[in-house]
């Protein structure tokens, strides 16, 4: 059986101010776990060091204010990913602007997509492919462009709805 | 004899509302977007990648069962301790972000945007400071809020 005294000593080390602040500290530490088991795709354990040393060129959005802006449907949603041909997913009605295929892409939607229409354009997640195409539309004259970050992926996690898409070597 | 005083209680009382609805209130837009929180945080450039998105995390729950706790008279030292600390922190940090001329926005309540980093931030938080001392010195905490939840 534990002595008194040691037990009382224990006490008094739990209700001491720094031995309420641990049990806090323990606690925030269980709710956070708990929070990031429950959401793990909003926010990666490990920053990726690219996300935040990258000079953007255009706002970032969350993927609850696209999904806003997504059902408002005054915005055209640009996909960004370098992908294999084939079928992938993408948002619905989404044009596939490509930095392989830049030009080619922008050209085949001329009558389609004008420097005054606002854009959101997504990726993969990772935000060095999107911010490239965004720079170089800003360098065309479209000027209303908004990043969304964590891309597809993310998108999906927040219940956007995708279609499928054929994927070519020239554009979708 | 020495005669208690009365208003003893009644300032701990005050000061535990104003840091702990201070503190619930600077949790809850965090909690809602801990990425552009990461991003106020990452605008510091004192927290390295490793721990970016962990304090991003954790501090607005450390905030929000601090202040949540100080409301209450629940733990109430040791939340006033942890509004102590997490206040000399940020005073901290806005001191050397204001001493490398950075201009940002301080994440203090909102993500977006939001109070820039400025003197008036310091003299703000040394308010705060001051009042996390009475909650945190006085053995008389005042009602116990948590009173109210218990038949």
């Amino acid at each position: 059986m534990a002595n008194p005294s040691v037990r009382s000593g224990a006490m008094r080390c739990v209700t001491s101010p720094l031995g309420e602040a641990v049990v806090l500290l323990l606690l925030a530490v269980m709710v956070t776990a708990g929070i990031w088991l429950a959401r793990p795709a909003q926010l990666a354990w490990q920053a990726d060091p690219t996300v935040y040393e990258l000079e953007l060129t255009a706002p970032l959005v969350e993927v609850s204010e696209a999904l806003l802006l997504f059902e408002e449907g005054d915005h055209l949603f640009i996909d960004t990913r370098t992908l294999p041909t084939g079928t992938h997913e993408i948002i619905p009605g989404a044009f596939v602007i490509r930095q392989d295929t830049f030009d080619d892409d922008l050209r085949s939607y001329f009558d389609y997509l004008f420097p005054e229409d606002p854009l959101v354009l997504y990726g993969s997640g990772d935000l060095n492919g999107v911010a490239n195409i965004a720079a170089r539309l800003q360098t065309r004259g479209y000027e209303n462009i908004l990043i969304m970050r964590g891309g597809l992926a993310a998108w999906i996690a927040g219940g956007g709805e995708t279609s499928e898409t054929e994927f070519d070597e020239g554009g979708s | 004899m020495e005669r208690p005083q009365r208003w003893i209680p009644w300032l701990v009382l005050a000061c535990r509302l104003l840091v702990g609805g201070v503190f619930v209130f600077a949790s809850l837009d965090k909690l809602a977007h801990p990425e552009a929180f990461a991003q106020a945080i990452y605008n510091y450039r004192i927290v390295p990648y490793s721990l970016l998105h962990a304090a991003a995390m954790l501090l607005p729950v450390v905030e929000f069962l601090a202040g949540s706790a100080l409301i209450l008279g629940v733990l109430r030292r040791g939340a006033a301790l942890q509004c102590g600390l997490m206040t000399a922190i940020f005073m901290v940090a806005i001191a050397t972000a204001l001493a490398r001329g950075l201009d940002i926005s301080c994440g203090c309540f909102h993500t977006d945007g939001g109070h820039g980093v400025g003197l008036s931030l310091l003299w703000r938080d040394a308010g705060l400071l001051l009042a996390c001392l009475p909650p945190l010195l006085f053995s008389d905490g005042g009602p116990e809020l948590s009173l109210l939840f218990k038949r």
